[in-house]
C-alpha cells in the first residue's frame, strides 16, 4: 500500500486515520446527542455505499463510520452537505462560514471545516427523564454554534441533573441542570418522603423538625437534583420557574493526569453559561497565544492557572443574583508517576504572549 | 336564566362575583409538576376569568377548598384557648361533577358519621356554593359514569368553558345580579354520558368471599410496586383523613395552635398505636385497606353510595403508575376464583 496522505488534515475534516493504511472513520456531529430518525438512513447510506457496512456509537455520541478509503473522502464530504446544512447550520444555527468566531468561507462539499471543539454530548435530560431538570440538547443546540467551528478544543458534557449519567465531572466543561426548590410549608403533610428521598439519593440536607412537623432544610449543601420534589405527595416541593445550571470544570481522561472536574459555577443562568462560552475562544487563544494546537480545554486552564482562566472567562459575564463561582480550583489528579510536574524548566508549558 | 359571555363580560361577572364572594377554581402553576417542566393544576383563588384551567383535569381535587392540606383549629395560651375563625365571605367553588358529587361523601363522614357533625367541615360547607363545570369529557383515567357520579343538580351556576368565553346558566336567584346586563341566551349543562374506561365492582356481598380476599395473594404484588407515599389519596376526590399536631410557638410550650393536617391510609405509620403495634404493616395491605374502604366499606355503612366518585386522579397522580381501575380488575378476578373455590366444596 503505497499512500501519501496528510492524516492530520483529514483529522481536522473529521475523517481518524485507521490502523489500515488509507482507511478512515467518520465523525458525524449530534449536538446533544438527539436529532431527527430519519439520519440514520444517512448514516446507513454511508456506511453501506463506502464504509465496511457497520456502524459504531462514538464515545462523544457521533455517528461514526469506519473502514471509508481515502480516495471516497470527496464522495462522503459532498453527500454529508445536506446532513450538516441541516443538523449544524439549520438547527443550531452556526454561522459555518466562520472559525473561531473569525471569517472563513465555508466549502459546502468539503465536510465539516473543524474537529473542534468536539461535538457536546448529553444524556436524555427532561425531554423524556424522571430525574431530568433541564432539556439538555436544547442546550446543546444554543452551545454548539458558540464554540463550532473552531482548533480550540474542548469537551463539553451536558447532565440533566446531578446524577450527572453523562459525566460532566469527565471533560473540560460539564454543565448540569439543577434547581432550586421552593417548600410550599402549608402544602406539607409531614410525611418524610422528601426527607428519606434526599437522604438515600441525595445529600442529606431534609430533616424533619417533630416540633412542627414540616421539614427543615440546610441550604449549605443541596445538590438542586429535585428528588424532594418527585417524592412529594401534595406537590409542597416545587423547582425553580427556569432551571439553573452547574458547571463542573477541567475533568479529563487520559494517558498523563486524568481527574474529575470541580465546581467552577454553581445555580448559573442559561445567560452565564452562554456568555462564559462565548469567552471560551478568545482565552484559548490567549493561552496558545493564537496558535491553536490539538490540546483539551482543561490542559489550557492547567497552562493559564485557574485565576486567570476566570479573570478571561467571566469577561463582560453579568452574574445572576444566584449564582456562585469557585475563588479557587483544587483539582486531585490521578498521578500515574510521582511528581510528574518536577521536569526540565525548558520542558514547562507557557500560557499567553510569548516573546 | 342563561347567558353567553365573551372573556371580558366573563370577567366583568367575576369580578362583581368576587366583591361577595372567594371564588376558587383549578389553576395551572407552572414549573410546579412531580417532573422538571411539568405543570400542576390545582385549586386556588381565581381573579382572571383566563386564569381558570377548564380544558384538562385538576391534578388535585375540589376538596382542597373545603378541607385544606393544612388548617389551624384553635390557638392556645396556658389554660385558655380559642377557635380558629372560619371562612370570612361566601365561597363560590367551580366544579365538575366528579368533585361536587365528592363533598357529598366528605359531608357524610364529617357531619353525622358516629352522631357528631365536624364543627370545622360545617361551618366551611355553609358558606360553599358550587358552580358546576360542564365536564368536556376528562381523560382515561375517568370512570365516573361506571360510579354514578357523572351528574349532580347541585349547582347555583353551570357554566360550559370555550376559548372565547362561556355559555352559562344561573339557577339560584341569588346570583342573578351580578348577571345584570350581560347577553342573555340559553343553555343548560350536559353531562358525560360514557367514559372511554369502563368499570365493574366486584361482588364484595359476601363475608365469606371479603375474608378470603383479605388473604388472596393479589395484594401482595403491590409490596414491591407501590411505594406508600400517600399521592393517591392526597389526590382522592373523597379521601377525609387527617391528624392533628401541635405547633409550640418559639420556645414557650404553653403557647401555640392546633393543626388539622391531611394524613394517608397509604403512609407507613398511619395506623400506628401505643407499642409500634400496626394493623397494616405492608403496602399490599394498605392498597387493600384501601381499595376495600372505597369499593365496600363506606357503603356498607353509609349506603347510599360507593366512596370513590371515579375521577381517576390516584391512577393519575400514582409515580409508580399503578392504576385504581386495573386493581379493581384484579380484585373482580380474585372474587370469582375464591366463588369458584367455594363451589367447589
Amino acid at each position: 500500500m503505497n499512500h501519501d496522505i496528510n492524516v492530520k488534515k483529514t483529522r481536522l475534516n473529521c475523517f481518524r486515520q485507521s490502523k489500515v493504511p488509507g482507511e478512515f472513520m467518520l465523525q458525524m456531529r449530534v449536538p446533544g446527542g438527539m436529532v431527527d430518525a430519519k439520519y440514520l438512513e444517512n448514516v446507513k447510506h454511508i456506511a453501506k455505499t463506502w464504509g465496511d457496512g457497520n456502524f459504531h456509537f462514538g464515545t462523544r455520541q457521533t455517528f461514526d463510520i469506519a473502514g471509508i478509503k481515502y480516495e471516497n473522502i470527496p464522495a462522503v464530504n459532498e453527500y454529508l452537505e445536506q446532513y450538516i446544512k441541516e443538523v449544524d447550520a439549520e438547527l443550531c444555527d452556526v454561522d459555518m462560514d466562520t472559525v473561531a468566531h473569525e471569517p472563513q468561507p465555508w466549502d459546502p462539499k468539503s465536510g465539516y471545516p473543524t474537529i473542534g471543539a468536539r461535538n457536546i454530548t448529553a444524556c436524555i435530560g427532561n425531554y423524556h427523564c424522571i430525574c431530568g431538570n433541564i432539556n439538555t440538547f436544547e442546550l446543546a443546540r444554543k452551545l454548539e454554534g458558540i464554540i463550532f467551528p473552531s482548533h480550540y478544543h474542548i469537551k463539553i458534557n451536558i447532565s440533566g441533573c446531578p446524577n450527572d449519567c453523562n459525566k460532566a465531572h469527565m471533560c473540560d466543561f460539564g454543565i448540569i441542570g439543577v434547581s432550586k426548590m421552593t417548600y410550599h410549608a402549608e402544602r406539607c403533610i409531614g410525611c418524610g418522603a422528601c426527607v428519606r428521598a434526599c437522604e438515600h439519593g441525595a445529600t442529606r440536607v431534609l430533616s424533619l423538625n417533630e416540633g412542627i412537623a414540616k421539614v427543615d432544610k440546610d441550604p449549605c449543601c443541596c445538590v438542586g437534583c429535585g428528588e424532594c420534589v418527585r417524592a412529594c405527595p401534595t406537590s409542597a416541593w416545587t423547582r425553580s420557574e427556569k432551571p439553573l445550571y452547574r458547571v463542573i470544570l477541567g475533568g479529563r481522561t487520559g494517558r498523563q493526569t486524568p481527574r474529575t472536574g470541580k465546581m467552577f459555577l454553581n445555580w448559573a443562568s442559561e445567560d452565564v453559561i452562554i456568555g462564559v462560552l462565548k469567552n471560551w475562544q478568545k482565552f484559548s487563544a490567549w493561552v496558545m497565544d493564537y496558535k491553536p494546537e490539538y490540546l483539551h480545554g482543561g490542559h489550557l486552564i492547567d497552562r493559564a492557572g485557574y485565576k486567570k482562566f476566570k479573570e478571561l472567562i467571566l469577561e463582560g459575564v453579568e452574574l445572576n443574583p444566584e449564582c456562585l463561582v469557585a475563588e479557587d480550583m483544587f483539582w486531585h489528579e490521578t498521578e500515574y508517576r510521582s511528581n510528574f510536574n518536577v521536569k526540565p524548566i525548558e520542558q514547562h508549558h507557557t500560557a499567553g504572549p510569548q516573546a | 336564566m342563561g347567558y353567553t359571555l365573551n372573556t371580558a363580560q366573563a370577567n366583568q361577572v367575576l369580578a362583581a362575583l368576587r366583591k361577595d364572594y372567594t371564588v376558587y377554581a383549578p389553576k395551572r402553576f407552572r414549573n410546579q409538576g412531580r417532573y422538571s417542566a411539568t405543570d400542576v393544576i390545582r385549586y386556588d383563588e381565581v381573579e382572571r376569568w383566563e386564569d381558570i384551567v377548564w380544558d384538562v383535569k385538576s391534578d388535585y381535587p375540589a376538596k382542597e377548598v373545603l378541607t385544606p392540606i393544612q388548617q389551624a383549629i384553635f390557638y392556645f395560651t396556658e389554660d385558655e384557648y380559642r377557635e380558629s375563625k372560619g371562612p370570612k365571605k361566601p365561597i363560590l367553588v367551580l366544579a365538575r361533577p366528579c368533585d361536587i358529587n365528592a363533598q357529598h361523601v366528605q359531608a357524610k363522614i364529617y357531619a353525622g358519621n358516629g352522631g357528631y357533625t365536624d364543627l370545622y367541615y360545617e361551618r366551611m360547607r355553609e358558606m360553599v356554593k358550587f358552580a358546576l363545570m360542564e365536564c368536556p369529557g376528562g381523560d382515561d383515567t375517568c370512570f365516573c359514569v361506571s360510579m354514578g357520579t357523572n351528574k349532580t343538580d347541585d349547582y347555583s351556576l353551570a357554566v360550559k368553558f370555550s376559548e372565547d368565553g362561556a355559555q352559562i346558566q344561573v339557577t339560584d336567584d341569588a346570583f342573578a345580579p351580578y348577571f345584570e346586563g350581560q347577553p342573555e341566551a340559553d343553555y343548560t349543562p350536559a353531562f358525560v354520558e360514557e367514559n372511554e374506561l369502563k368499570v365493574t365492582l366486584p361482588d364484595l356481598e359476601d363475608k365469606e368471599v371479603r375474608k378470603a380476599l383479605k388473604n388472596h395473594p393479589m395484594w401482595k404484588e403491590y409490596n414491591s410496586r407501590c411505594i406508600s407515599c400517600g399521592s393517591c389519596t392526597v389526590a382522592c376526590s373523597t379521601c377525609t383523613c387527617f391528624t392533628t399536631r401541635d405547633i409550640i410557638y418559639g420556645d414557650n410550650p404553653e403557647v401555640g395552635e392546633r393543626r388539622r393536617v391531611t394524613s394517608s391510609c397509604q403512609i407507613a405509620g398511619f395506623d400506628q398505636m401505643a407499642g409500634q403495634r400496626e394493623f397494616r404493616s405492608t403496602a399490599g395491605d394498605r392498597m387493600r385497606y384501601k381499595v376495600l374502604h372505597k369499593f365496600h366499606d363506606y357503603k356498607a355503612r353509609f349506603e347510599d353510595s360507593h366512596m370513590c366518585v371515579g375521577c381517576g386522579r390516584c391512577t393519575h397522580r400514582c409515580p409508580e403508575l399503578i392504576s385504581i381501575s386495573a386493581t379493581l380488575n384484579k380484585v373482580s378476578a380474585a372474587v370469582d376464583e375464591i366463588k369458584a373455590g367455594q363451589a367447589q366444596q
